[in-house]
């Protein structure tokens, strides 16, 4: 079984009067993929400084590796790389000697450097200064830089943030190959549902400074499912057709049917639809399945308080 | 401690590929290069004004014109005996100076001239002193060793006469060797320096006999007295061994360049400290970049230590080269001797080699330049804003000069001399006898009240433990946001 390498224990944290972090616990193990969810302004950053004790926390305690971050900061801090809210490095100074810098302080030879640069895609670049990166280019020397030490445990807050589509998906598949190749324990917040849905094995979701809910992700390869949206003129006869033949149950919400099928089912499904004279005005895949899960979570939350 | 070094050397590499390090760098040489050129500008001017006057030519003339005068009056019958003398002996003064081709009014230090006015005085005086034929003679003679004699002479019958005590006659007599030895007044347009260090020589002389402080008129302390007799052994070193005073030696440019670079020079970097310093931590938290630090692991202390010593290895680095840089520009650029220090130690006079002289002025005067970074970088840490911490110290850096005179002025308690900027003058307490034309700005207190250099060494000590602990508390305990 794979060893826990980030374990959060009962964090809590006030900002004056304000609870903004509440008993929060929650294990990351090796090689997974730790998605952080929650709105802005939920505590995913606290939680996220607190862990690197930028911030002190009130109570409960935080472990890297075995080791507490705040009996032993030093130890701990080994074995984390970590990105908080942007990757700020100095600007006026090459990318690949912002990665000097880090590699003396990490005892990192040179050749690592280079390794990483090419695994970021970064080395034509790494000789310009970091203030005339884009933005997806200084997040990828923020990953270079972070995976210098070889962590076990990396840390990143809204790596996505001012990404284009293929940065996001380059970011993704970096990630997924140092953990699941590597065995880092990934642990990413963001506020960004698809991401998550794409990128992570297990996903919290954080509201109001709680954890409301744990979900894992599981990434069915050999059978893939889809959920659809199926706007049909009859409806009832639809449905009926669904459950007889298909065996789905479909939810019904204004007109609209949701149901969730094998991805090989889908094109039996539309024929059948259609010689039965339903009227199938349009077929859309829903891939914000997360959605329903911070939806559904958030709110109950939000009336509970 | 090792992690302690590795975060020193990487905050060097990241202040050197600074921008800003290199342009104040550059304005710190810009402040040698401008002191050299303000000093070659004096030397022009002054050597411009110099072949305006020309030497006086026609004071033969002008004797002649008063001889005349002086005939005329004398041939009216209208005057009484004694002025009759008087003019009879001025008359004689100027023929005897047109024989001896001396002009009376040249240099009052020259030693013809101080005869002619002698051999007046005894006329006037006492006329039938065997003096005024001696003197005649030596004049006539052009012999510069027989007027000492005759100098002597005299100086041994005023204490036969009772006029002197045995001490005077002594120091008179130390001084005319001095004057026999050096030839000091045997040329007519010489330097003048010799002669104001016989004066200080004869002035502190008098102080030692009659145990009041001359320029004071306060009497002397055996701590002061010591001091005296220092000076005066000074003095005569400097007249044997041909060291001039830089304020009085003529035409010496390197002295006064190496007077003004370091003032300069040191302010200069003390901007350069502080800025560097007052950006220390605050623009690394308004930039994020405070977060590369955080992540590595490293308690924070040692991120500030580090921090900190870059600074202060900043501020000695580019001391010593300036020091240097200065040494090597008096070289090329002036001629004439370089200042040296002299002060006394078991009696015997020391000397401080130029170029070591040099480099003690400006590490004594970067002390306090030291202890404003120290400020600068504090005021980073509470106050997280560059702005606050730049401006403040550089303003209590310039200002604190001018506030301490005027308050210095107004309290006369003793608790003054505990106040910290008092007692930032750690340069003249360690080179008490060090010539000051100057002091740039007021920023070494030059209105300090009388402390010795350890007691205000342990008050700014005291000073720079209570600003570590401030901006170590204060940086360990906050939130990094």
């Amino acid at each position: 079984m794979a060893n826990t390498v980030l374990e959060i224990k009962n964090l809590s944290k006030s900002f004056g009067k304000r609870k903004v972090i509440d008993d929060i616990s929650l294990e990351v193990k090796e090689g997974e993929i730790y998605g952080f969810l929650g709105p802005n302004g939920s505590g995913k950053t606290t939680t996220i400084k607190m862990i690197l004790r930028m911030i002190d926390n009130d109570a409960g305690e935080i472990k890297v590796n075995g080791y507490d971050t705040k009996k032993q900061f030093e130890k701990a801090m080994e074995y984390i790389g970590a990105i908080v809210e942007n990757p700020d490095m100095y600007r006026y100074m090459t990318g690949r000697d912002n990665l000097k810098l880090h590699a003396r302080i990490r005892n990192v030879d040179e050749k690592r450097i280079d390794e990483m640069l090419e695994l970021v895609e970064l080395k034509d670049r790494a000789d310009d200064k970091v203030g005339k990166y884009s933005l997806g280019m200084k997040q990828r020397l923020g990953l270079a830089l972070t995976l210098l030490h070889k962590p076990k445990v990396l840390i990143l807050d809204e790596p996505t943030n001012g990404l284009d589509p293929a940065g996001i998906k380059k970011l993704r598949d970096i990630l997924k190959e140092i953990a699941h190749k590597e065995g880092v324990a990934v642990f990413v917040s963001s506020h960004i549902l698809s991401e998550m849905e794409l990128m992570c094995d297990k996903v919290a979701v954080l509201d109001n400074g709680k954890i409301v809910k744990t979900e894992e992700i599981h990434q069915k390869e050999e059978e893939p499912t889809e959920t659809i949206e199926l706007r049909v003129q009859d409806t009832p006869k639809a449905i009926e057709i669904l459950k007889e033949k298909f065996e789905i149950e479909a939810k019904k919400q204004n007109n609209v049917l949701e149901i969730t099928l094998a991805t090989e089912q889908v094109p039996s499904v539309v024929k059948e639809l259609a010689n039965a004279d339903a009227g199938i005005k349009a077929v859309i895949p829903k891939e914000h399945s997360l959605e329903d899960i911070f939806f559904n979570a958030t709110k109950g939350g939000n009336e509970n308080a | 401690m090792r992690k302690i070094m590795k975060l020193f050397i990487d905050e060097n590499i990241k202040t050197w590929k600074k921008l800003s390090t290199k342009i104040l760098i550059i304005v710190i040489l810009l402040a040698l290069v401008g002191t050299i050129c303000l000093v070659q500008f004096i030397k022009y001017m002054n050597e411009r004004n110099e072949t305006n006057t020309l030497p006086y030519e026609d004071w033969r003339d002008d004797i002649q014109s008063n001889i005349e005068g002086i005939e005329t009056t004398l041939a009216s019958e209208d005057i009484d005996e004694q002025t009759r003398t008087n003019l009879t002996n001025e008359l004689e003064r100027y023929q005897l100076a047109l024989e001896v081709d001396t002009n009376p009014y040249s240099s009052f230090f020259y030693w013809k001239v101080k005869v002619l006015n002698k051999i007046l005085e005894l006329r006037n005086g006492e006329p039938e002193s065997e003096f005024i034929s001696k003197l005649t003679q030596v004049l006539k003679e052009n012999d510069f060793s027989g007027y000492i004699q005759i100098e002597k002479e005299m100086a041994k019958k005023s204490l036969d006469n009772g006029e002197i005590t045995e001490n005077e006659y002594e120091d008179q007599i130390v001084i005319l060797d001095l004057r026999e030895e050096y030839r000091i007044g045997e040329i007519e347009d010489e330097d003048t320096w010799r002669e104001v260090l016989i004066l200080e020589i004869e002035e502190k002389q008098r102080s030692l006999r009659t145990g009041i402080d001359l320029t004071t008129g306060k009497i002397l302390t055996a701590e002061k007295k010591q001091e005296t007799e220092d000076d005066i052994k000074m003095s005569i070193y400097q007249i044997e061994n041909n060291k001039p005073n830089m304020n009085f030696a003529n035409n010496n440019y390197r002295m006064l360049f190496e007077a003004l670079a370091p003032g300069f020079v040191v302010v200069m970097i003390a901007i350069m400290a502080i800025v560097m310093a007052g950006g220390q931590i605050s623009t690394e938290i308004s930039s994020g970049s405070i977060k590369f630090w955080a992540l590595t692991p490293n308690k924070r202390w040692k991120i500030l230590t580090a921090k900190i010593l870059s600074v202060l290895f900043y501020i000695v680095v580019i001391t010593f080269i300036m020091a240097v840089l200065t040494i090597v520009s008096a070289n090329l650029f002036f001629e004439g001797n370089g200042t040296e220090y002299l002060y006394v130690e078991n009696g015997e006079v020391q000397v401080i080699g130029n170029a070591l002289y040099m480099i003690e002025t400006y590490f004594a005067k970067i002390i306090p330049v030291i202890l404003f970074a120290l400020l600068a970088i504090m005021l980073s840490v509470i106050t997280r804003n560059t702005a606050v911490a730049v401006s403040f110290s550089v303003a209590t850096y310039i200002g604190n000069g001018i506030l301490m005179a005027i308050l210095n002025s107004f309290i006369k308690k003793d608790w003054i001399r505990f106040i910290p900027f008092n007692n930032l003058n750690i340069y003249s307490k360690i080179f008490p006898n060090a010539e000051n034309i100057m002091d740039i700005f007021g920023t070494t207190g030059t209105f300090a009240t009388n402390t010795s250099l350890l007691f205000s060494l342990a008050v700014l000590g005291v000073c720079t433990i209570l600003m570590l602990v401030t901006m170590y508390d204060s940086f360990n305990h906050r939130d990094i946001i």
